[in-house]
């Protein structure tokens, strides 16, 4: 989709081209058009003057030489005359060694005729009836600095029309920005949502935009709504089953029951309980369905650690670093479901240490868990990550909580790869890529 | 020790009670949020169990309550709600730790060992150890030495209240209010007979009386 801006502008040149080209063109023609009029009745009254000039001389009709005008005696002055009658035709001496060639038609020629060095002539003829004679006589005028001047304003038009287009594409330009300044505001804004800036538009947009502003705002606080309601009744379902469930596991451990059977429950109610936590944990997961979602690590990861501490003890020493402020644009819960998970097994495993990092690389984050632990050799890796999708197999330690963590990397496109870390056991690293965000 | 077991659960808790009898626990048990918000703190308990889902107050609230309240006894916070985030929430409400449902109940009894060896400044030891003699918990004797010496189940209970309780001097009544739950008839010649068999068994010197005040076992120089 090309930008409105864009837009406007290509619009608006082709108009402005267009009717200035056409607007420009006319105005020459018209201003032609009065101007051959104006001519045309001057080379009239030239004409009649020529007619009073014919005098009926001793040798029979001659040209009265002291009432023509001077310009017709002057060479290639640009004012001639020809004068047909019977067989003869008289022609200025201006128009030199160059015969003024006569006109078909009575009155002012449309076309410009050629005259002597390359000059453009208006030519008006004249039919007279003088001493008994018919007469035609016609009368031209060089034209060419006429036309000479209507291309030096046609030059100037087109320069002053291409100032006045680069002005007004960027007077547009300026008032379009102003103008679509609310929407590149809510273009940043969705952007920001979805980098988890910000949990709502700014509902203080112009008229125009406020349906649509609400609209988002009222879809983003819905899926929100219906993620708790769906977390709230998941959480009771859990509850339910759960419950009944502890109450199995606890009568199994009773001494009435021989240990075969004892056994034989035991086995089918881990299997329950496994399906149970992970179904309800992937069906817990927001996935990328939220926009607003976002987990701040200085907020979130001292709860977490402080959790994790009471969970291992204080022998263990955990720590983490991440940028400060720094932001990652995925639901709280998912999170600190992924790095709980993580660093929980990180814990069973490690000796004494486990150092969480999450860094920003361009185009994603990097999530990494170390531990100083016994770590898993490189041809068994393979192995623990599947084990995970395979429920029956599952092991405490890098078992159940691993596959809850790939199910929450496959939701958010990421990758997950087991290393060796630099603490001697294993680094879990997760590498999430950032989601497309507005440019 | 004496507990209070707050779940509505019937039941498991059901369940609960036997098996925390079975290990030597005076289990108070109680099903709904609001008494439990009273009873939890105006009784001597020394650990809670608590489970979430409660009629009347919500677990978390009144956790946060009775934190507020100024209660510090440990509380396990038993739940079926098993994500991260509802374990942090549990643990800033005031919980000390938290196990999720279902679980096997030697998983509980480790936990609740566990949280009162560390209520009492014992936390890293894997049985309870004092004044020269080694509790184990799971089989109900003490030894000294390498020598295991049988006890009954209410000499163990007493011992392993004054062994959490080492060089502190102890009232009967005191003893009393810890050892039994809320509807046994508390009487102080039991005490007394249990305390002579106990010193019949590990040793007179074990265990002090300071007349009119009460008991102190493993006093120093003994």
């Amino acid at each position: 989709m090309r930008s409105i801006q864009r837009r406007l502008s290509l619009g608006l040149v082709g108009v402005l081209l267009v009717v200035g080209l056409l607007l420009a063109q006319a105005s020459l023609w018209l201003f032609d058009l009065g101007l051959r009029r104006y001519l045309e009745s001057g080379l009239r009254e030239e004409a009649e003057s020529l007619l009073i000039a014919l005098v009926r001389g001793p040798s029979g009709m001659q040209l009265d030489e002291q009432r023509l005008a001077p310009g017709y005696q002057q060479p290639f002055s640009g004012h001639y005359f020809r004068i047909d009658f019977a067989e003869q035709t008289w022609r200025s001496r201006s128009s030199w060694d160059r015969e003024l060639s006569q006109p078909q038609r009575v009155g002012l020629q449309a076309e410009l005729g050629d005259g002597p060095r390359a000059q453009q002539l208006l030519i008006y003829r004249a039919d007279y009836r003088r001493f008994g004679h018919e007469l035609s006589i016609s009368v031209a005028q060089d034209y060419t600095p006429v036309l000479d001047s209507f291309k030096r304003m046609q030059r100037l038009g087109l320069g002053f029309g291409l100032g006045a287009v680069l002005l007004i594409l960027l007077l547009q330009r300026w008032t379009v920005r102003r103008a679509l300044r609310p929407l590149e505001e809510v273009r940043l804004q969705i952007a920001q949502l979805q980098q988890g800036l910000r949990g709502e538009l700014d509902s203080r947009v112009p008229e125009e935009l406020e349906p649509l502003v609400a609209q988002i705002n009222h879809l983003l606080a819905h899926t929100d709504a219906s993620l708790k309601r769906s977390r709230h009744a998941l959480g009771n379902l859990g509850h339910g089953l759960k419950t009944p469930l502890a109450v199995l596991v606890s009568l199994t451990g009773r001494a009435e029951l021989s240990p075969a059977l004892r056994s034989s429950l035991q086995q089918p109610l881990a299997q329950i309980e496994q399906r149970l936590s992970r179904e309800l944990g992937r069906a817990r997961l927001a996935g990328e369905a939220l926009p607003g979602a976002h987990f701040d690590c200085g907020k979130e990861l001292p709860g977490l650690f402080a959790t994790l501490r009471v969970i291992h003890g204080a022998d263990l020493a955990l720590s983490w670093e991440a940028a400060p402020g720094l932001r990652l644009p995925w639901d709280r819960e998912d999170l600190l479901e992924l790095l709980g998970n993580l660093l929980d097994n990180a814990g069973k495993w490690a000796d004494v240490q486990v150092r969480l990092s999450i860094v920003q690389e361009p185009g994603c984050y990097r999530l990494q868990v170390d531990d100083d632990g016994p770590g898993i050799a490189a041809q068994v890796r393979q192995d623990v990550l599947d084990r995970g999708s395979r429920l029956d197999e599952q092991v405490a330690g890098h078992g159940l909580g691993l596959a809850i963590v790939r199910d929450i990397v496959e939701a958010w496109n990421g990758h997950l790869q087991l290393l060796d870390s630099p603490l001697g056991g294993l680094r879990v690293s997760v590498e999430l890529p950032l989601r497309a965000t507005g440019r | 020790m004496r507990l209070l077991l707050v779940e509505d659960h019937v039941p498991l808790a059901d369940e609960l009670l036997a098996s925390l009898g079975r290990q030597g626990y005076a289990v108070d048990w109680l099903a709904d949020g609001r008494d439990a918000l009273h009873q939890g703190a105006s009784e001597p308990y020394d650990l809670i169990v608590l489970d979430l889902g409660l009629p009347g107050i919500p677990g978390l609230e009144l956790l946060q309550r009775w934190r507020s309240g100024g209660l510090v006894t440990p509380v396990l916070i038993l739940t079926a709600r098993d994500s991260w985030a509802e374990r942090i929430e549990g643990l800033k409400a005031g919980a000390d730790d938290y196990l999720c449902k279902p679980f096997h109940p030697e998983e509980l009894q480790l936990r609740i060992q566990a949280l009162l060896r560390r209520a009492h400044g014992l936390a890293n030891q894997p049985q309870l150890q004092a004044a020269g003699l080694q509790l184990d918990e799971e089989r109900q004797c003490v030894s000294r030495a390498g020598v295991a010496i049988e006890l009954t189940g209410a000499e163990f209970r007493l011992l392993r209240y004054f062994m959490l309780h080492a060089g502190q001097l102890l009232s009967k009544s005191h003893l009393a209010e810890h050892l039994y739950d809320g509807e046994t008839a508390r009487d102080s010649n039991v005490l007394e007979v249990l305390v002579n068999r106990l010193r019949r068994k590990l040793g007179t010197e074990v265990i002090e009386t300071r007349r009119g005040q009460g008991y102190r076992f493993g006093a120093p120089g003994s």
